[in-house]
């Protein structure tokens, strides 16, 4: 282990850590807004809808990712839509943790005593009120922990983008393994950096599931 | 009678964090003695019960089985007896407990049989001609390959039972074995500890079952606080205990019987 | 679109499928070895090892798999560690599945209700005895679920050895695609397949499941 190779390495990897960062952020921000209509496919009375919601689910989670990474790429072209890779990248693993959200969410909503919606009903709440008033804000708090274990599993699996040529930590750190003759070194010191980031975003987590559990419950 | 109490208990103490549970036990339990141990939830009843077979360890005094010290190798130093001793020990000595704790994944007849193998180190066959002999005696044969879930919670706690006894314990300890049931079950259960009563086993019971203490114990102990706050027979602590926390206890559980 | 390349390609395919049934399942007990090793290790309550432990699985649960796999293969010579592609693919599943396999055993291990432990222990059972007829068949059964969930996630891990040439499936249909041009094909006939192969495995999981509970499950 030679620190000067770490050294060297370490500008061009915090440089590319920040891509993976955003990138991740970005696709579970997208992500969410996915898994909320998933969900409500899921759960929704609609046969044809909870159907799809079904098969989004069960393709993005069988499918590995790398998989889905190359058939975006392949097939975007092949349909005339022209995007540059990043965005690509991002659109997929959007999809992906879509189906991983709406999961959770469907999850925590049926962690909600049937007698919460029944008291709102019996009280003449419409379904519209139910869902914003009574549901989703429960759900929401009861998918915190989950949602945060679900941005680190992304942050992880976005350096399987680096291999359809996204120039983030994971591609980063093996052009520099390449380049410097020094992969033991590089790999090493990108690996610390990706758990950084872990570890602070499971503190994030924690603290912000402190703070909901001392709001109430 | 061999003069030679089955247990004794000298000033046993047992805390928990900064909770005193027990708080000096002197209790004395001769053969064939049934001793029913009653008093309000948090007493220290179960602790004291476990205490016997060293589940729950205890922190001062000493629990002696046939005068022998259990779960410490000696009164001074209290370092931990070696755990081979411990378990010859407790394999005389039977528990049943409020949740049956039977195995799920063994049929009613591998639970019997189970501790014959692994314990007594009977041949396979042997202990199963045991276990079954033991369920017969309950009149469980019908059950014999049944899983726990597929029974009853009065035939779970006859199993339990049946499990126990095929050790051939010298002290059986009942640890509220009727308080899971349902009421329409707790009959078959008490019968069997009546009939176990009157062949002579050695029982300590804790129960609420205040009409089983009545009938079946040769003696009563009523705990408060972690102290025995009175013992006897069953008409001196039942009926005509002066003892105020004892006659309150009676009360409210009269008042909730009563209708 | 064009299927009919397979036809010329099938006998490499196969031998894909087979490598990566190969990866997997060796990468998979490989994981569930070593986790259990580790879950026992923790048992012993030895406060360093503790911290030790806890350590690595930290490290090996934040960190990407892809990552691992090139320390593993490209770092491993200067660490002394020389290994071929499908050794190193199959050591790092193995390695990156433990660190998950033995949070699944410990939480097996702390599932198992305390009573059918005391029963035991008030029988007179060993130490030893308690483990093998109590503990562990509690254990396995409360943890069948997350069990084959994380055995399906290495399957889909198995598709990224592609990148060090490991001669998996994934491999062999890139290499295919890159001969024919046929890329698009390809990709779509990969996609297929997995999302059979884990919804089959997912099918397994689930029934091997209700086996194993049949008994806890009341007429």
């Amino acid at each position: 282990m030679k620190l000067s190779a770490v050294q060297e390495a370490l500008p061009w990897l915090l440089h590319a850590a920040v891509t993976t960062l955003w990138i991740s952020v970005v696709a579970i921000v997208f992500g969410q807004i996915l898994g909320l209509l998933v969900c409500l496919c899921r759960v929704s009375p609609n046969r044809a809808l909870a159907r799809f919601g079904a098969l989004y689910v069960s393709f993005f989670r069988g499918v590995p990712l790398l998989v889905q990474l190359l058939l975006t790429y392949d097939l975007l072209p092949y349909i005339g839509i022209d995007v540059p890779p990043l965005a690509a990248a991002i659109g997929t693993l959007s999809l992906a943790s879509g189906a991983y959200s709406g999961e959770i969410y469907r999850g925590a909503l049926n962690a909600i005593p049937r007698g919460h919606v029944e008291a709102a009903q019996a009280l003449g709440f419409g379904p519209v009120a139910i869902w914003l008033r009574i549901l989703l804000p429960q759900a929401l708090r009861i998918s915190v922990p989950s949602l945060v274990n679900e941005l680190i599993l992304l942050l992880k699996a976005s350096s399987l983008i680096s291999i359809v040529g996204v120039t983030e930590l994971a591609r980063t750190s093996h052009t520099l393994a390449a380049q410097t003759y020094r992969p033991f070194e590089t790999y090493v010191t990108a690996a610390l950096i990706y758990l950084a980031m872990n570890l602070v975003l499971s503190g994030l987590g924690a603290a912000a599931e402190r703070r909901l559990a001392a709001a109430g419950h | 009678m061999s003069g030679q109490p089955v247990v004794e208990m000298r000033g046993v103490t047992k805390r928990f964090g900064q909770n005193e549970v027990l708080r000096g036990i002197d209790l004395t339990v001769n053969r064939s003695d049934v001793v029913c141990l009653i008093g309000p939830s948090g007493s220290g009843k179960s602790t004291l019960l476990r205490c016997i077979n060293f589940l729950e360890s205890y922190d001062g005094g000493e629990v002696r089985i046939d005068g022998r010290l259990i779960g410490y190798r000696d009164e001074a130093t209290r370092r931990p007896m070696p755990g081979r001793d411990l378990q010859a020990m407790r394999e005389s000595i039977g528990m049943v407990f409020q949740q049956f704790n039977l195995w799920p994944h063994m049929t009613a007849l591998d639970n019997v049989a189970e501790a014959l193998i692994r314990v007594r180190g009977l041949p396979r066959a042997t202990a199963a001609d045991r276990a079954r002999a033991m369920l017969a005696r309950e009149g469980l044969t019908d059950k014999e390959a049944a899983y726990p879930a597929r029974l009853s919670g009065g035939q779970q706690q006859r199993v339990a039972i049946a499990r126990s006894l095929a050790m051939e314990p010298k002290l059986m300890l009942f640890d509220e074995p009727t308080s899971a049931l349902d009421p329409e079950l707790v009959g078959e259960v008490l019968q069997v500890m009546r009939g176990l009563a009157a062949e002579g086993m050695t029982m300590i019971v804790v129960t609420h079952e205040m009409g089983f203490a009545a009938r079946v114990a040769t003696r009563v102990a009523f705990l408060d606080q972690g102290r025995i706050a009175a013992e006897g027979t069953p008409r001196a602590v039942l009926h005509d205990s002066e003892e105020p926390r004892v006659r309150q206890f009676l009360q409210t559980y009269h008042e909730r019987n009563d209708f | 679109m064009d299927f009919s390349v397979y036809l010329h390609y099938w006998p490499k395919l196969l031998s894909g499928f087979g490598n990566t049934l190969f990866c997997w399942a060796t990468g998979a007990l490989l994981g569930i070895a070593l986790g259990f090793a580790l879950a026992l290790l923790r048992r012993t309550g030895f406060a360093p090892l503790l911290w030790l432990l806890r350590g690595v699985i930290e490290v090996v649960r934040g960190t990407p798999f892809l990552i691992q796999l090139y320390l593993l293969y490209d770092g491993g010579p200067a660490i002394g560690l020389k290994l071929g592609a499908m050794q190193a693919g199959i050591l790092a599943l193995g390695i990156y599945g433990s660190a998950y396999f033995t949070e699944i055993f410990r939480a097996g291990f702390a599932a198992v209700p305390r009573g059918q432990v005391e029963a035991a222990e008030s029988l007179g059972f060993s130490r030893l005895d308690i483990l093998r007829r109590v503990r562990l068949p509690a254990m396995l059964i409360a943890i069948v679920p997350a069990l084959t969930n994380m055995i399906i996630i290495l399957s889909k891990e198995t598709v990224v050895l592609s990148v060090i040439a490991v001669p998996e499936l994934m491999y062999q249909m890139q290499s295919m695609a890159a001969e024919t041009f046929a890329a698009l094909e390809t990709i779509i006939a990969m996609a297929v397949l997995y999302w059979l192969m884990v919804e089959a495995a997912a099918r397994l999981g689930r029934a091997a499941e209700l086996r194993v509970t049949a008994y806890l499950r009341v007429a």
